[in-house]
């Protein structure tokens, strides 16, 4: 049997006999067999001495086991990490931060405690998968969407806790920033409910956010202060209509404009949904045509196109705009969404139009005018999850594919937030292109776009592959922990990252000597004296493991 | 497309009806390969139903280069085993899958589902 690091060979015995009785024996899981399904299955560790592996999993089906589980933990000093559906390929999976850990397992806590149509609200455990929700609600017929990530199997809870993102309007893409109301177990076992689920009889949890006092829900994200086991989630009520335009701009100075532009309209809510920056003329799609690429090819290009790329200097040439001029390929493109009644998506458009006209040379299309729900039979010509429809499509990146003749074995992403201007885009390439090119990095070759997940800033979510080769692997990781440095020198850091990487991220956010990663582990030690609970996670250490190797 | 699980439902019930179907009784088979069927829409199908919309089928097709099909429903030289190993193992960007997704009576239903037009040696 595994053991955790600073445990006796007795006490874990005692803590396993424990947890058995808790959740049953089927359900702790002690073999090398059983604990090796819960690697991170895209480790830029794989098969190395460093790659963070369980001690033991034990899945808990209730909060009260959660909770008792936590407890005996504490009585045996054994360290805990907690994962949702243990999904976040590429972000770490299922193995936890800090090797021995017993991995506390959610999945079977998969219950859709309420779906609210009328207030559009959902309240969900943290084993509840996209695709569950959205087959509860497909078999409903409940007129509410959810926003979802790429790849559809991920944790609703989980995802939102790591502060992920989606594709649908403005104020649900964000998964942390819309959730209303959490219940935690706090690392001694104590049970909490945020915002008005503090109230006995609250009922206006999942409606109301913050309570009264203190607004502490944000200290349960990306952190090791407690297990959430339920949290609310405001809902999209079901458009009746969806339009989705291009705005077309000629020359590579447009990029400036363009930005201020869609921030002023989105900030303005002219247009909610997801904006997609693409380049015809660079040969970069936007994201939601990225999975046709993969599985169509990307779209053909003549010979003195793809000669003139070969010259090009942060995406720019003056001989590639003339040719783009020529022939009437855009330098930038824009892809705009719009989700609602068809008369006010009509108007939005308009509006967005007369705005966009400023700029000299725009040009408009719509692509796609289409009422909803989708007709089932050409959902697969959209990007699912633009509709709220979870797929696992996007798995195209990084898999075999005629244009991708050498799968990956995964990919670490690099996640840098940069601000929401023009001139922010041509900088970070200019800097991340030829730190890249220094440490032979697979990264920032060409130029490339950020996308906008987030209002108000960009986001470059770039993925570097994980390989089976254990050399490569390391420059990679080298690599990877130099840009992060390099972003951080720029005032740029990661928006989340793997746990081999925590570190490396939470040492850019250094202002006034660490003051943040400082409080952090002032929290620590204030609610989980013991350190039990995912030591390391975010960096955030108990006091008996701060300054040693992880 | 055809709806695989109305298309695999088919194939199962002429199986059955032809006695192509080997060891057990056949309702327990029918039963079995039913169970078996709901695994693969919950967990395999969003990856391994035809078309390249599926990751899994499109990395498979190009593996393949038309030697045998891409879409693992059509295989007829898929064991049980064989299954067993991928869904714990994963290959490629596919994880693997913990029991806790994936019990294993679920695996076993799904193997032998996924091995029905595979002749047992």
């Amino acid at each position: 049997m595994r053991v955790p690091p600073g445990v006796s060979q007795s006490d874990f015995s005692g803590a396993i006999a424990e947890f058995q009785g808790v959740v049953g024996k089927q359900w702790v899981f002690t073999s090398d067999e059983d604990l090796d399904l819960y690697r991170d299955a895209y480790s830029p560790f794989l098969n190395e001495p460093e790659e963070r592996m369980a001690s033991a999993a034990v899945a808990p089906s209730a909060t009260e086991d959660v909770q008792r589980i936590v407890q005996i933990a504490n009585r045996y000093r054994v360290p805990l990490y907690a994962i949702s559906t243990g999904k976040n390929l590429g972000y770490g999976g299922s193995a936890p931060a800090y090797s021995g850990c017993v991995v506390i397992d959610l999945k079977r806590m998969n219950r859709i405690i309420e779906v609210n149509e009328a207030n559009a609200f959902a309240l969900l455990e943290p084993g509840v998968s996209y695709f569950d929700l959205y087959r509860y609600i497909q078999e409903r017929k409940l007129k509410v969407w959810i926003d979802c990530p790429d790849p559809g199997w991920g944790s609703v809870v989980g995802n939102a806790i790591d502060r992920g993102g989606g594709y649908t309007a403005a104020n649900y893409r964000n998964h942390f920033d819309s959730h209303c109301g959490m219940e935690v177990v706090l690392p001694n076992g104590e049970l909490l409910r945020t915002g008005m689920g503090a109230i006995p009889k609250a009922e206006t949890w999942q409606q109301y956010k913050s309570g009264c006092g203190p607004w502490i829900d944000g200290i349960f994200s990306q952190s090791n202060y407690g297990i959430v086991t339920k949290m609310g989630f405001w809902l999209m009520p079901q458009p009746e209509a969806y339009m989705r335009c291009t705005v077309s701009l000629p020359r590579y100075r447009d990029l400036g404009p363009m930005v201020e532009t869609l921030n002023y309209l989105e900030n303005s809510r002219i247009t909610a949904g997801f904006p997609d920056i693409a380049s015809p003329l660079i040969g970069y799609p936007p994201i939601a045509q990225i999975q046709l690429w993969n599985e169509s090819g990307p779209p053909a290009m003549t010979d003195e196109h793809r000669k003139l790329l070969t010259a090009v200097e942060l995406g720019y040439s003056r001989e590639l705009e003339a040719y783009g001029l020529k022939s009437q390929i855009p330098y930038w493109q824009l892809w705009l969404s719009f989700h609602g009644p068809m008369e006010v998506i009509e108007a939005q458009w308009q509006a967005t139009q007369r705005h966009f006209a400023k700029i000299e040379g725009a040009k408009f299309s719509i692509v796609d005018r289409v009422s909803v729900p989708l007709d089932p039979a050409k959902i697969e010509n959209y990007h699912e999850p633009e509709f709220g429809i979870p797929s696992l499509r996007a798995f195209s990146i990084g898999a075999r594919t005629p244009w991708n003749p050498t799968p990956s074995k995964g990919h670490m992403w690099f996640s840098p937030i940069i601000p929401r201007t023009g001139a922010a885009i041509i900088e970070a390439n200019r800097v991340f292109s030829q730190a890249a090119r220094d440490l032979g990095m697979p990264l920032f070759r060409s130029f490339t776009l950020p996308a906008c997940f987030w209002e108000r800033s960009f986001i470059f979510i770039l993925a570097t592959p994980v390989t089976e080769d254990a050399a490569t692997n390391k420059r990679y990781r080298e690599g990877f922990k130099r840009l992060i440095e390099v972003g951080g020198q720029h005032g740029w850091g990661e928006y989340r990252t793997a746990p081999v990487f925590q570190k490396s991220v939470m040492d850019v956010y250094s202002f006034n000597n660490h003051a943040l990663h400082r409080f952090h582990e002032t929290l620590k030690d204030a609610i989980d004296p013991n350190g039990v609970l995912s030591p390391g996670r975010y960096d955030i250490w108990p006091r008996h493991l701060r300054g040693k190797p992880s | 497309m055809i709806r695989p699980e109305l298309g695999l439902s088919l194939i199962v019930v002429a199986a059955a009806a032809a006695g192509l179907l080997g060891r057990g009784s056949r309702a327990e088979e029918t039963q079995t390969f039913s169970a078996g069927r709901a695994v693969y829409t919950k967990w395999c199908a969003p990856c391994h139903d035809p078309g390249v919309t599926h990751p899994g089928t499109h990395a498979l097709t190009v593996k393949y280069q038309g030697v045998k099909s891409g879409v693992l429903l059509e295989w007829k030289d898929l064991s049980a085993t064989t299954v067993k190993i991928f869904v714990r193992h994963g290959i490629s960007v596919m994880p693997q899958f913990r029991k806790t997704e994936i019990s294993d009576q679920e695996l076993d239903a799904l193997a032998a589902y996924l091995a029905r037009n595979t002749p047992s040696k």
